[in-house]
């Protein structure tokens, strides 16, 4: 077992880290830029580093400053958390050469499934389906219209080296595919640094149904479940549920199979996530997360695993503590990311945080790096709290949804807090008759 | 402005119980926040980090139960240029054990003058003065870890 971790990250999942750390005995060291000085995470844990200025790309960002300080501390493990450097292969190999574990899977297995097109072609080789589309990268105009015509319209056009729902573009007809080719690709260059599109049939009213699952390295590989992340805006999630309200028995352990068949292809370790999307009864592969993910709570609560232990656990070689055949969820679970923002422009809103009133009883969880007189950076993403909500079925997780976020009170900064509270109230979500056009087609 | 005018702005704003006050003027900015009862209280850390920008450590978090942490930036002389580390690393004051320090107190220095080693990652990095002046202080022991934006000299300019 490791004896100091170190956490490349900030914000809650950094406290989530240490709180795991914490519960195990290990030593922690924070890095953080000097915007962060004043974070939670950086208070409580036994060492902290000031890494660089405010601005991502020279602190949080900066592998040479995260490395140098696990160095002048003796940290021996470091965890990158989700975003910033989680899925960085180069990152995860410098560390893995300057013995430092890294908490996650190999680098190879982050290059492979990090490049969205190589993905799908790991997929269709372990017979996971997948959406029709190009075999590969589209190179030329051309090329996209064969495949668009093979497929049929509407389709859509993703940056290979793309993710988080950048690098997107719709076509709904063959006349705009030429605008839409030359765009994709001018857009995943500046973007991502490769001009590389894939062709894949676009469907209409999909949900977003991501599987996760764990390995470790002994060989074993398991499936924990569900979420149903449908609703979204413009890609980033808002809610997350656990289970599906569409998914049965005999389709959590299909997509269950499928998931983990995938990652055994590629030797995965440690925490994972294969995301579906489900329509008409059929699922298909649409790309892999290679790290923990902000919505991991969800599935805390309908298995009664710590999911962020398990990663320090198998990373230092333990085996997995998941029980082996097919997993069962318990309960009902869904979270809510609590983000700075007005609630109906989405516009960011940092700031000082002036009352700070965190909800309990029973199944509330709160996951938040945030305090009363916090002052919330502008460097950084907006999600301020996640709020997690457990119950024995849909309907009660819902009537405790209520009631927390009433609850919970936040002044100084807008949130989102009344965006969840009125859609827990609207017909459709509380049938869990949703898909991915819910939020775009949501009405105050 | 001056090191005076903000005392004093710091006793004004105890004296007349304002809440919160924020400045900015010409690329400084000051934000001093009172208590309003009991009598007002003034931040008591004041980081001169660079002439170019002064910064006031915001207040303490309501968090009652986490132990102090690491030590604050030691108060400095107004009219002191510090010099901070731009990278992680450990400090060491000569180019190896056998060699003399580059530099110690009292020595004259200019721009661009190796000042001191800062390792990391097995480089050895070479920080220069970027100022012309006297050496003053040397803040870390050698061989000490620094982190970014710490504080390694005082230059009397």
């Amino acid at each position: 077992m490791f004896s100091k971790v170190l956490i490349a990250n900030r914000g809650e999942i950094a406290l989530r880290i240490i709180l795991a750390c914490k519960e195990m005995g290990l030593k922690t060291v924070a890095v953080h830029s000097e915007a962060d000085r004043d974070s939670l995470h950086v208070r409580y844990a036994d060492e902290d580093v000031c890494i660089g200025p405010a601005p991502s790309r020279q602190s949080y960002l900066s592998i040479s400053s995260i490395i140098a300080a696990a160095e002048i501390t003796g940290a021996d493990a470091i965890h990158p958390g989700y975003g910033f450097l989680a899925e960085n292969a180069h990152f995860a190999e410098i560390a893995n050469e300057c013995r430092l574990t890294f908490i996650g899977p190999s680098p190879e297995a982050i290059r492979l499934m990090g490049d969205k097109a190589k993905a799908r072609e790991m997929a269709k080789k372990s017979g996971v389906p997948i959406l029709p589309g190009s075999e590969g990268p589209v190179k030329t105009y051309s090329d996209a219209l064969d495949v668009a015509r093979v497929i049929g319209f509407p389709v859509i056009l993703k940056a290979a080296a793309g993710g988080g729902g950048r690098g997107l573009r719709i076509c709904s007809a063959e006349v705009d595919l030429q605008g839409a080719f030359d765009t994709a690709r001018s857009e995943a260059d500046r973007a991502f640094g490769s001009a590389d599109v894939y062709v894949e049939k676009y469907l209409e009213r999909p949900r977003h149904i991501e599987i996760q699952i764990f390995g470790d390295h002994h060989g074993r590989i398991a499936a924990l479940g569900e979420r149903e992340c449908s609703i979204q805006r413009r890609h980033q999630k808002l809610i997350e549920e656990s289970p599906s309200p569409v998914i049965t028995e005999d389709l959590r352990m299909q997509m269950g199979e499928a998931a983990v068949k995938l990652c055994k292809a590629v030797n995965y370790v440690n925490a994972g996530t294969i995301e579906f999307l489900f329509q008409d009864g059929q699922f298909y592969f649409m790309e892999m997360n290679t790290r923990i993910q902000v919505e991991h709570p969800v599935t805390e609560e309908v298995t009664s695993m710590d999911l962020v232990k398990e990663q320090i656990r198998v990373a230092s070689g333990a085996h997995l503590t998941a029980p082996n055949g097919h997993f069962r969820l318990r309960g009902h679970a869904m979270e809510f990311r609590i983000n700075a923002e007005d609630p109906v422009t989405f516009a960011p809103h940092p700031g000082r945080i002036r009352e700070f009133h965190v909800p309990g009883g029973p199944g509330v969880r709160v996951d938040t790096a945030a305090y009363r007189d916090y002052v919330i950076p502008p460097h950084y993403d907006s999600m301020i709290a996640k709020l997690i909500v457990r119950g024995k079925d849909r309907e009660e997780t819902l009537a405790r949804g209520r009631r927390a976020l009433d609850l919970f009170i936040i002044e100084g900064v807008k949130t989102s807090i009344p965006l969840h509270r009125a859609i827990l109230d609207e017909p459709r979500f509380i049938r869990g008759d949703i898909s991915t056009r819910f939020m775009e087609e949501f009405e105050w | 402005m001056n090191f005076k005018e903000i005392v004093e702005l710091i006793e004004k704003v105890a004296e007349l119980g304002v809440g919160e006050v924020e400045i900015e003027q010409a690329g400084t900015k000051l934000r001093i926040q009172g208590i309003p009862t009991p009598p007002a209280q003034v931040m008591s850390q004041f980081a001169v980090a660079h002439p170019m920008q002064q910064a006031i450590a915001p207040p303490a978090a309501p968090v009652p139960q986490l132990p102090p942490k690491t030590e604050e930036p030691e108060e400095a002389e107004a009219g002191l240029h510090i010099i901070t580390s731009p990278i992680v690393g450990t400090f060491y004051r000569s180019a190896n054990p056998e060699s003399d320090p580059f530099i110690t107190v009292g020595d004259h220095v200019s721009k661009g003058k190796v000042l001191c080693i800062i390792e990391a990652m097995k480089l050895m990095n070479e920080i220069e003065s970027d100022i012309d002046g006297e050496i003053v202080k040397i803040f870390p022991q050698n061989g000490q870890p620094v982190e970014y934006g710490e504080q390694l000299f005082a230059v009397r300019v």
